[in-house]
């Protein structure tokens, strides 16, 4: 199909704006064009840099993209972005092959034969835009259109919401893997019912000297995993103070807890268990030095030391010695992470760790935790907010009831980004009119009847307010480092075209003419603040640095000193682990983490990723199961056997990696793998999706899906599959030396 | 580039690289960097199965110790730039030889694929391309044109991203200067996440690397060999608890 030059291209060439103006590839085999006119900015073989904002997780980190007669060739950090400080993690290194994938979708397109049967008829956008508002305009009532989202781009999340609030409908439900494996919404929950704000707080890692991070995999996935590991730099080498050290309390030894000085296998579900014993032990034997720790008994008068031991399966010497090494440590800090969202007592053992700030002092103090500031950055604030689980689980029980008629689908794949067994794929089926906003067709893509794909994000506008944030306030600013690849559309300019030809209350919600015009408008109220690292005379001149900087942020350090709520005057909660499954039947837990290089998933239509070996297991492409040597032995399987692993709900095959980092009960899967659609890079690898087996339980108290509470049993087949490990296994290979 | 064969080739300028094993998390970020500045080619699951990657680098991963005490170790590998590199006087036709800053270069136009230097290298950090490389359209349009795409038969491995130094070289110059000591940074070295690497001149007393060439930490992989690499390691931290 031709690419023709469109009104909106033509408008940003000739006004000079910012998008690198070289031929798009697409373009270059149709249109032959002498460069008699050579578009601003690019000169042959000299390189232009454009400041933006990663987009491979939520964290936001600055990205500057070197491009090449319009064509993107290498993204580096942004050095000057307080976030990430001009470094980037293997996602974000990898960036290129989204915009560049072959198997992005290039124009809107209606799935011809039905869905699911991967037919697709292109669409005229025109005729798109106008099927999109038919669809919407003829619902019967507001309440029958739902909108499910997942790591939205900041301002399309505002037009979306703005959007369904004018319409009437409900609030977008925010629900993907990525933010359910890091714990996002408990997070927010635990900020709101320790410092009553759902800002989620920023863990100083950086002047810390002691840190205790339970289950949080620091430098991988969780949160903010650049900036993080930036900030582990400087503890371990950089400081003034010497060396900072950390202990790692989960029951799978990861690449975070290899980096980590001391490793404690703690059993799944009772972290919260060990740091009440910390707590409670601080707080008797009255260690440390900050004083009296009178306050805190209250939160410590149920614990008993013996039973936590127990409980967890941590010597309570262990405990003594742990306990007097965090009390003692000048600048101490503990870190609820990740994976104890995962069981069903997360939240109580979130809230236990989160505690033993509060028992060492180190709460607003360097080195501990504190907020990140608004200041003027307030009005940009209004970021998605994950839903509780519940929500999710009544949008699949309303599909099911029929009392959706229209689904709009964002930044997620459900299908496989939700445990099978809650039924969603099924619930779509049944839900008379599917659109996606997909850039590649993804498992959950394939179910809908319109898609209408998205640029990716090197061709998009956009802005993002990294959270967690830094010491200071920092937007990300996004913009487009190429013309978009091909005919596809920003969703945020459908969304306002929509609005546009809805006209009523919609259009009167969403007055803009188009995206830049917006986005102009939102980052309107930071312009003139003192604080900023830029000084414009302008709005005009203050959108192009904006633009040249990649966002705005202070140029000094603000932090903002978290204020208690009384949740400290009363008994900490203790909840005992529950797991689904019969332990006789069903004797391991399944620990499920999120793969280093594909995250939840999302990565693997990208083959520098898949060829990106796991840090621990050396394997490039695969899937596996870890087992600990002694389970390994005494199921009779070694390294690449392939194993039945079987839940409650459903079953999988997959080889061995005997893996000597992880407790015996416990058996380890690695997310990310098992795509059915979602491109050639990702369908290449056999397997199933892991979250087939899980059960669809919740932790109660943060309405969050316990993804790591399921039991599973496994069944040698006699069948093996060789994994394409860097590592040898008998030790002649090239990854060992000497 | 070669002076006279009798004489030492190096120059005023040594490149070395430190690697700081007390920062590294083995996130894996310098080897997709070095992917993305050093357009290699992806092999795919069948074929990296029978270790025919090209990655430039490789995170080694050792484990010590048994379950409870287990830890695990990272410790990434790459070319090391040796001086005295058994690499270069096996190749038949010259196609690896030391240049005046210290590197081992590759030509590949030069390269008939014997491997001898593959077989020579103590570290295993050679690769071989064992195919014509694909790219998909339009995958093709992420190489970097400052890197040539090398096809089946050659063999390649890290250079220092040596088009990096000299783009940084050449922009000094422009700028009637040299460049300063941290400027010139490889792909690995410009994303690392917790700057376990750094990049510098070795024979300038003043550098960021010489200076932590000489810390009581510093060591350098195979020392018994004799071939003084360019790449020096910090050891990792001891346990404080």
């Amino acid at each position: 199909m031709s690419k023709k030059l469109t009104r909106r291209d033509f408008i940003k060439i000739t006004a000079g704006a910012t998008v690198a103006t070289g031929l798009a590839p697409a373009a270059r085999r149709v249109v032959i064009e002498p460069f008699v006119d050579p578009p601003e900015e690019t000169l042959p073989g000299q390189a232009t840099w454009y400041a933006s904002t990663c987009r491979q997780c939520p964290a936001g980190c600055g990205i500057v993209v070197r491009t090449i007669n319009g064509r993107a060739k290498k993204i580096e950090g942004n050095p000057l972005h307080p976030l990430n400080q001009g470094k980037l993690c293997a996602r974000g290194q990898a960036g290129l092959q989204v915009l560049y994938n072959p198997d992005r979708l290039r124009n809107a397109v209606r799935q011809s034969g039905g869905r699911g049967s991967r037919k697709y008829e292109p669409l005229y956008w025109t005729e798109a835009l106008d099927l999109l508002k038919e669809k919407v305009a003829s619902l019967s009532h507001p309440g029958r259109l739902a909108f499910l989202g997942g790591l939205m781009p900041d301002h399309v999340y505002q037009l979306t919401d703005r959007l369904l609030a004018a319409l009437g409908a409900a609030p977008a439900v925010i629900y993907d893997l990525h933010s359910t494996l890091e714990g996002r919404g408990p997070a927010q929950q635990l900020s709101q019912a320790f410092f009553g704000t759902g800002d989620l707080p920023v863990y100083d890692l950086a002047q810390s000297d002691a840190v205790f991070s339970f289950g949080a995999n620091l430098f991988e996935t969780w949160m903010s995993p650049v900036a993080q590991s930036v900030a582990f730099g400087s503890m371990r080498q950089g400081a003034l103070s010497g060396r900072g050290f950390i202990v790692q309390f989960e029951p799978r030894l990861s690449a975070t807890g290899a980096s980590a000085d001391e490793w404690v296998p703690v059993r799944p579900g009772a972290e919260g268990f060990v740091a009440l014993a910390i707590g409670r032990i601080i707080v008797e034997e009255r260690l440390g030095h900050v004083g009296s720790h009178r306050d805190h008994a209250v939160l410590y008068q149920n614990v008993d030391v013996g039973e936590m031991s127990a409980a967890s399966e941590v010597p309570v010497d262990t405990l003594r010695r742990l306990a007097k090494a965090f009390a003692d440590a000048d600048r101490a800090m503990a870190i609820p992470g990740g994976y104890l969202a995962g069981q069903q007592n997360g939240f109580a053992s979130m809230l236990a760790v989160q505690a033993l700030n509060l028992v060492v002092a180190q709460i607003g103090r360097q080195g501990g935790v504190f907020l990140s500031t608004p200041a003027p950055t307030v009005a940009l604030r209004n970021k998605p907010r994950v839903n509780p689980f519940s929500d999710v689980l009544n949008l699949i029980n309303r599909m099911n009831a029929g009392e959706v008629d229209l689904l709009i689908i964002h930044g997620t794949n459900p299908v496989y980004e939700l445990p099978a067994a809650t039924g969603f794929a099924e619930a779509i089926t049944r839900v008379p009119y599917v659109i996606s906003f997909s850039p590649f067709v993804d498992e959950t893509a394939v179910w809908a009847d319109l898609i209408l794909p998205d640029h990716t994000y090197l061709e998009s506008w956009g802005y993002q307010v990294p959270s967690p944030g830094t010491d200071r306030p920092v937007i990300s600013g996004q913009q487009p480092v190429v013309r978009p690849l091909y005919d596809t559309r920003s969703t945020a300019q459908v969304l306002i075209d929509l609005a546009a030809r809805l006209g009523g209350s919609a259009a009167e919600a969403i007055p803009w003419a188009g995206e830049e015009t917006y986005l102009q408008e939102m980052i309107t109220g930071l312009y003139g603040s003192s604080l900023g690292a830029f000084d414009a005379r302008t709005s005009a001149g203050f959108w192009t640095l904006w633009r040249q900087y990649g966002g705005w942020w202070s140029e000094k350090e603000i932090r903002r000193e978290p204020e208690i709520t009384d949740i400290v005057q009363k008994p900490l909660p203790m909840s005992a682990p529950q797991y689904f499954g019969d332990p006789e039947e069903y004797p391991f837990h399944l620990h499920l983490y999120s793969s280093i290089a594909l995250t939840d998933g999302r990565g693997a239509n990208q083959p520098w990723l898949q060829e990106t070996p796991d840090p621990m297991t050396t394997v490039q492409w695969g899937m596996w199961v870890e087992l600990n040597p002694q389970t390994a032995e005494s199921l009779g399987v070694g390294d690449d056997d392939i194993v039945l692993v079987e839940s409650p709900y459903s079953a999988l095959e997959v080889s061995v990696v005997i893996y000597p980092g992880i407790r015996p009960d416990v058996v380890a899967i690695p997310i990310g793998q098992g795509h059915q659609d979602y491109g050639r890079f990702a369908q290449a690898v056999t397997g199933s999706n892991p979250l087939g087996l899980l059960a669809p339980v919740t932790d109660p108290d943060a309405d969050s899906l316990a993804w790591g509470a399921t039991r599973v049993r496994l069944l040698p087949t006699g069948r093996k599959k060789k994994l394409a490990r860097l590592e040898s296994l008998d030790g002649q290979g090239r990854e060992s030396i000497g | 580039m070669a002076k006279d064969a009798n004489q030492s080739v190096e120059g005023s300028i040594r490149w070395a690289l430190v690697v700081d094993l007390d920062r590294c998390t083995g996130c894996q970020a310098c080897v997709v960097a070095c992917h993305a500045e050093n357009n290699m080619q992806i092999v795919g699951e069948k074929e990296a199965a029978y270790g025919r990657w090209t990655h430039w680098i490789i995170i080694h991963r050792y484990w010590e110790g048994e379950y409870p005490n287990v830890k695990a170790r990272f410790m990434p590998v790459m070319c090391q730039q040796c001086t005295e590199a058994p690499c270069e006087p096996v190749c038949p036709v010259f196609a690896t030889y030391h240049n005046e800053e210290g590197l081992n270069a590759q030509i590949y136009n030069r390269c008939i694929g014997t491997r001898f230097c593959g077989n020579a290298c103590p570290y295993k950090v050679r690769v071989y391309n064992w195919f014509r490389p694909e790219f998909p359209e339009p995958l093709a349009e992420q190489l970097n044109p400052d890197v040539s795409i090398r096809t089946r038969g050659i063999i390649e491995k890290c250079t220092f991203c040596i088009q990096r130094i000299r783009r940084t070289e050449i922009d000094a110059r422009a700028e009637g200067r040299s460049p300063a000591d941290g400027e010139i940074q490889p792909a690995c070295v410009q994303t690392c996440p917790t700057s376990a690497l750094l990049f510098g001149d070795l024979n300038d007393p003043d550098s960021r690397v010489s200076q932590l060439a000489h810390s009581h930490r510093s060591f350098r992989l195979l020392p018994e060999l004799g071939t003084d690499p360019g790449v020096i390691y910090l050891k990792g931290g001891e346990v404080n608890v």
